[in-house]
């Protein structure tokens, strides 16, 4: 086991540093949300729709697509001079990967989440008052697990076929019901309203758990080569 | 103890092409093997079912009589890519293997040295020509002290320098590890003794001893 935990850490810690080595990566990605937040933002401001009823919505769609990039862009880097089939065989245990890279895909998608968040909170003008601080930040770490989870599971299924745009089509349809979770629960953080609030974070909690535990049994398979 | 490979009716289908069709031979520690064969002979694809990269259609790889059992970081392999990461430098490439191998860092520098890398320990692998990545692919192999290396197409890219630097390798590894090359040129490995095997039509033939 310590063997496991110890290269889960040093997968980990290797991917955060290549990720520091291409930050201009992460900053067109943050740039990208900027826009993205700031486009839908300023189209709803037109309307007569109240832009704190949005920010929840606008918030996910500009993590999921920032979780493709960030993916997308581990796996990269590991199949460039197929320096994933060396990783494999240091491993033995495949699930170590997963584990590895679902952690630093998740780093980053928080990183992005607590730059992202300020920046949609003055666009969409929302108050700060009677927000429910914890439940949150349970949406946006526990949302961003999940999108990791099944972010990275989904990229190293695909990652070994040619075709990898597969991603997007194989990643909507696992993450609807999360979508629909984390953006209630982000949406009763907001308003403040907590009735209500505890099945839909027991429903983030479930699939967070799911797929957190379901590489155990299938990354072995997944990365069949 | 000599460890025992043994490879029984080994077949892999890839798409709808049988690549191998029953490939049956054994090597013992101290044995090197010269792989040879036609373009899309199946050498490669034989290598990744040793490096337990791919699983097998049909038939199996034993490791001292059991089937995969060869264990955990004991096999190193040289493949046609050299395996590494780009934006890591020559120093984080190996400390990042040595780390998971559980290797001291102390070993890292004399591979390096021997491999005359250590003047680049600093320089991004990106940057390295390709007979250099192809050492520093070579020094990540020695590093972990394996008991099994698969070599595919070693001498690519290698200056006659490099080329002597692989075959002392190889003649290193001769009494500890069963070492297999694939190679279309097996005249650069001579003065070293191997056995010729030659793979055709998804089989395995001897092909005497050099």
């Amino acid at each position: 086991m310590n063997g496991y935990l110890r290269n889960i850490k040093v997968v980990y810690f290797r991917d955060l540093k290549q990720e520091l080595r291409g930050l201009d990566e992460f900053l067109s990605m943050v740039v990208f949300g900027v826009m993205l937040v700031f486009i839908t933002s300023f189209a709803f401001q037109l309307t007569d729709v109240d832009t704190s009823r949005i920010l929840p919505a606008v918030l996910w769609v500009t993590i999921f697509f920032a979780s493709e990039l960030a993916v997308q862009r581990s796996f990269a880097r590991e199949k460039e001079r197929n320096a994933i089939d060396a990783l494999l065989m240091a491993l033995g245990d495949k699930s170590v990967l997963f584990y590895a890279k679902a952690l630093a895909n998740f780093t980053i998608l928080l990183v992005f989440g607590v730059i992202i968040l300020p920046v949609l909170w003055i666009f969409c003008d929302v108050s700060l008052r009677g927000v429910n601080l914890w439940l949150l930040v349970f949406s946006l770490v526990w949302g961003s697990w999940g999108l990791a989870a099944v972010g990275t599971m989904l990229t190293a299924m695909t990652v070994q076929l040619p075709n990898s745009r597969l991603l997007p089509i194989l990643m909507f349809p696992l993450l609807i019901p999360l979508f629909i979770a984390v953006v209630r629960c982000t949406d009763l953080a907001i308003l403040g309203v907590t009735e209500g609030a505890l099945g839909w974070v027991y429903f983030v909690s479930v699939y967070d758990l799911l797929f957190s535990l379901l590489p155990l049994i299938l990354f072995e398979f997944v990365l069949e080569g | 103890m000599r460890d025992r490979l043994e490879i029984k009716n080994l077949s892999k289908k890839l798409g709808s092409r049988m690549v191998l069709r029953g490939v049956s031979f054994s090597a013992e520690t101290g044995d090197l093997i010269v792989l040879t064969g036609e373009n899309g002979s199946g050498k490669t694809t034989m290598l990744r079912l040793l490096a337990g990269l791919s699983r097998p259609t049909g038939g199996a790889v034993l490791w001292n009589g059991s089937p995969y059992g060869i264990e955990h970081g004991s096999i190193g392999y040289v493949a046609h890519q050299p395996m590494l990461y780009d934006n890591l430098t020559v120093w984080e490439n190996m400390q990042f293997f040595a780390n998971l191998y559980d290797r001291p860092l102390t070993a890292i520098e004399g591979l390096l040295r021997r491999m005359g890398l250590w003047v680049f320990r600093h320089e991004l692998a990106e940057i390295l020509s390709r007979g250099m990545q192809q050492r520093l692919a070579l020094a990540r192999v020695l590093l972990m002290d394996p008991k099994l290396i698969l070599y595919d197409e070693p001498f690519t890219g290698l200056d006659s320098a490099g080329q002597e630097l692989l075959r002392e390798a190889l003649a290193g590894q001769k009494q500890k590890t069963i070492q297999i090359v694939v190679s279309h040129t097996p005249h650069l490995m001579a003065g070293l003794s191997f056995r010729h095997l030659k793979l055709a039509d998804g089989k395995a033939h001897w092909g005497g001893v050099s």
